[in-house]
């Protein structure tokens, strides 16, 4: 073994171009290379890109190192060439990919075996991407890679090819091309100003110049383009409709790693970028913690309203991104970790609820929570899985999801905000809520009588997987396990990667540091996932429930409920219309704050 | 998401008066984007103004450190080389999936009669056509080969030659008809050429640090200025997009005759 192949900083292009080059023969030997064995190397590669990228975590430690391709460093103070970062907070989200990816091709097995090899080599480039993506130290760079990702993700939506499917994948490419816009035109208006793409050197034009109103401008496109990704309120429309339709593996990469991957993205342009700006740091603890209340409380209203399993874990996901871009918008280390830790918790349980949903699927032949009312029964244990994994979506004190919260909280009120609390609560509430609702009505045959969610959209599609219910059923398995593994084993180190991860990425400041503060009394943390069982047995017990009562709150909530259907209603010039209006009142937030 | 009669004239005042309302919304929306855009704008550096360090930087490094006249080259293939190998991979990803999508559709199958359209006589191409054809399809592959290959010296590269490669191979199928094109070229030969292609860029790169430098180094002699054989190992990266890009819009044409394929009635339209 070469020397130059034993430094960690060069890891990370050796993780990169080695997804890259497998895909590349992949796809030359579409026509040799038989399912079974592409399905073992891709298991592999993922595997390995994954442990590796977790060495590399541990090996790097506290000195995050830059390695400049083709030897191409900064000459007098300038940079030429473009640079990987190899830090904590790369390392751990690619090891957290890999491990993402891994357990959903290996739950994919049978999905897709009409495309054969093509859909491996489809995996590993969205893999190599988010790879890149997290790696990168280039603005351009960064947005090379995020393009891949996006041609990947709009390919694999669409692959079940039937009309909703379009509808859906349309929606998501016509969205995030628009967001994918406006971060090259953030580009370009950063290179005007700063003559260079390299994070550093920009941050020091950032330095020299902190009002500049080109510089703010890039940060506001840039971040909106971000923030599609992510699926915040109001750029979010793309993800329901596009959850609904993909292939269930493929949905819980969605939910569990790409969302958060555009949220890393805003969290490296405001800490390693743009944050010597005074107005950017208003707009992120201003504006961006709006729209994440915004997505907490909208996302777990509307998920409340769903029928349909994947549109409502859609919409359950962008209520909880929403709290971690919150703890974004915090500004803090703490924040910054805990918001880490709970996009990481996220997707573990977000990943398993997804691939449940795919086992209702192809399983009981549809994904319509009144249609499959007490289907689920002889599929018991996946009922098992599903109402715990509410419970934790809920908010349990245990797990990285509440790990995460805690430090969120923490940081929160050391800055004095003491409401975030009753925005995490809320969400965990409403979003495990409806996952108990539909785990009661269709595995266990409860709620015969349907409230609001009657009126959601739904539609009777299927999948077949070529595999019986016990061999899906141990990817799932596998992926608690290692909930289980972190949340509870290694929960301190998890905990303490995750500030380590933060740190790194703020390079070392802290513009609201925190304070020790107590924690909560013991009671209250329950108390979201309580409000979940209420909720849950209230909808499905409808019937018990006197008409009057049941009536004056219908009638109370319905136009409310009525509007929200009525806006998300699929057409992509209203969502265009929304994603106008979220970028003026980013844009509104920078020019009241200079 | 869900159907709904749109004919009834209260369906029909319903929509008019949305539309109305989001024109409304629009116009004030894009009102105000350019009311945000004008302190931007102002600050925006003068047209025509030099401060570019970059651009100068890159002008003087092409030349001496690599002996090589066209600078958009030295970016693409060489200092910002990366970015190049991420852009080649996604052209692969856009074919594959766009492969994916459409093969989705309508299945493998390559026993049905291709190049059918219903209601469309399917005529052999006139002899003039297929004369002019045959003479220029070797020439425009010259051409695109010299585009590629020259990339060091003047303006082209391996996206622009690996284009207009596959325009000539679009020229032996106006000379030739769809069945025999297909049955003289055949899908797999093209996947291999991509996928192959693209794999020689990034091994490229570790051939690189298998010789104990960063990745994606200059590894090759320079050659001299002014030589087609300069620049060292760009020649070898720009070869692997020429056969990715070739290889990737041939895939495309194929994919995209095989829709006029008329199905066989096994064939399930919606997959």
């Amino acid at each position: 073994m070469n020397s130059v192949f034993a430094d960690p900083a060069a890891w990370p292009i050796c993780i990169v171009a080695g997804l890259l080059t497998l895909a590349g023969v992949l796809l030359a030997g579409a026509k040799i290379v038989p399912t079974l064995l592409s399905d073992i190397v891709t298991l592999a590669a993922t595997a390995i890109a994954g442990g590796m990228a977790a060495v590399l975590a541990m090996r790097i430690g506290d000195h995050p190192a830059l390695y400049w391709m083709g030897g191409w460093t900064p000459r007098q103070g300038q940079a030429i060439g473009i640079a990987f970062l190899a830090d904590r907070a790369g390392a751990g989200a690619t090891a957290f990919a890999g491990l993402m990816f891994t357990v959903a091709i290996w739950f994919a097995r049978g999905h897709f075996a009409g495309a054969r090899n093509h859909f491996h080599v489809l995996m590993l480039l969205f893999l190599a991407s988010q790879c890149g993506f997290f790696f990168a130290h280039d603005l351009f760079d960064m947005f090379v890679w995020f393009e891949m990702m996006s041609v990947a993700g709009f390919a694999l939506t669409g692959y079940a090819l039937r009309s909703p499917s379009l509808d859906g994948a349309l929606n998501f490419t016509i969205l995030n091309t628009i967001g994918a816009y406006l971060i090259l035109m953030g580009i370009a208006l950063a290179y005007a100003r700063a003559n260079a793409l390299d994070f550093s050197a920009v941050r020091a034009i950032a330095q020299g110049q902190p009002d500049d109103p080109l510089l703010i401008a890039a940060f506001v496109l840039i971040t909106t383009g971000f923030l599609t990704k992510a699926a915040q309120v109001p750029f979010h429309f793309w993800l329901p409709d596009a959850h609904a339709v993909a292939p269930s593996p493929v949905s819980a990469i969605f939910s569990g790693i790409m969302v958060s991957v555009g949220l890393f993205g805003v969290a490296r342009m405001v800490w390693e970028v743009f944050a010597p700006c005074p107005v950017v740091r208003h707009l992120v603890h201003v504006g961006l913690m709006s729209l994440g209340c915004g997505s907490a409380v909208m996302g777990a209203v509307m998920a409340l309203m769903q029928r349909h399993v994947k549109r409502m874990l859609a919409f359950s996901t962008v209520s909880h991104v929403g709290v971690a871009l919150i703890g974004v918008g915090l500004l803090g280390q703490q924040g910054l970790g805990g918001s880490l830790l709970y996009l990481a918790g996220h997707g573990l349980i977000k990943a398993v609820l997804f691939m449940i949903a795919g086992i209702m699927l192809s399983t009981l032949g549809g994904i319509d929570e009144i249609g499959l009312r007490g289907a689920g029964r002889p599929i018991w244990p996946a009922g098992i899985v599903m109402g715990a994994c509410a419970l934790v979506l809920a908010g349990i004190p245990i797990g990285p999801l509440d790990a995460g919260a805690q430090m969120m909280d923490a940081q929160a009120r050391s800055s004095g905000l003491h409401g975030l609390t009753l925005v995490i609560g809320f969400a965990g509430a409403l979003t495990g809520g409806a996952v108990l609702r539909v785990t009661g009505r269709v595995f266990f045959n409860l709620g015969p009588t349907s409230g609001e969610e009657d009126a959601a959209p739904t539609d009777d599609e299927r999948e077949h997987a070529n595999r019986p219910f016990a061999a899906q059923l141990v990817p799932v398995l596998a992926l608690l396990a290692v909930w289980v593994l972190f949340g509870i084993v290694f929960a301190s180190g998890a905990e303490d990667f995750a500030l380590a991860a933060a740190r790194d990425m703020t390079l070392d400041a802290d513009f609201f540091p925190r304070r020790g503060l107590p924690h909560v009394t013991p009671v209250l943390p329950w108390l979201p996932a309580l409000i979940a069982m209420a909720i849950a047995s209230a909808d499905l017990n409808r019937h018990h429930i006197p008409d009057a009562v049941y009536g004056a709150f219908a009638g109370a909530s319905r136009p409310a409920f009525r509007m929200l259907q009525a806006i998300h209603d699929g057409v992509i010039g209203e969502y265009v219309l929304w994603m106008m209006a979220g970028l003026v009142f980013l844009a509104g937030i920078a020019i009241l704050g200079c | 998401m869900n159907a709904v009669d749109v004919s009834s004239r209260e369906a029909q005042a319903t929509i008019a008066r949305r539309a109305s309302v989001l024109r409304g919304a629009f116009a004030a929306l894009a009102v105000a984007l350019v009311v945000a855009a004008w302190p931007v704008m102002r600050a925006m550096p003068q047209f025509g103004a030099h401060p570019l360090i970059y651009g100068d930087r890159v002008n003087a490094i092409g030349p001496a450190e690599r002996h090589i006249t066209n600078m958009v080259s030295a970016i693409n293939f060489d200092i910002r080389g990366l970015d190049t190998l991420g852009e080649e991979f996604m052209l692969l990803c856009t074919v594959t999936g766009g492969t994916i999508l459409l093969r989705g559709g309508r299945g493998e199958d390559r026993r049905a009669q291709p190049g059918c359209v219903r209601g469309r006589a399917n005529h052999r191409p006139p002899d003039s056509l297929r004369l002019l054809c045959r003479m220029l399809a070797p020439l425009t592959m010259v051409f695109g080969l010299y585009l590629a290959i020259n990339a060091v010296l003047t303006p082209g590269g391996g996206f622009q030659g690996g284009v207009v490669i596959a325009s000539a191979l679009l020229l032996i199928y106006l000379a030739e008809g769809y069945a025999g094109w297909r049955d003289a070229l055949g899908g797999e030969f093209f996947d291999a050429m991509e996928g192959l292609g693209a794999a020689l860029y990034a091994l490229c790169g570790f051939a690189a640090m298998g010789l104990g430098r960063p990745y994606l180094a200059v590894f090759l002699p320079l050659g001299s200025l002014k030589s087609t054989f300069s620049g060292g190992s760009m020649l070898i990266v720009n070869l692997g997009v020429t056969l990715a890009v070739a290889g990737g819009f041939a895939t495309l044409l194929i994919e995209f005759m095989e829709e006029t394929r008329a199905l066989n009635p096994g064939d399930d339209a919606d997959g």
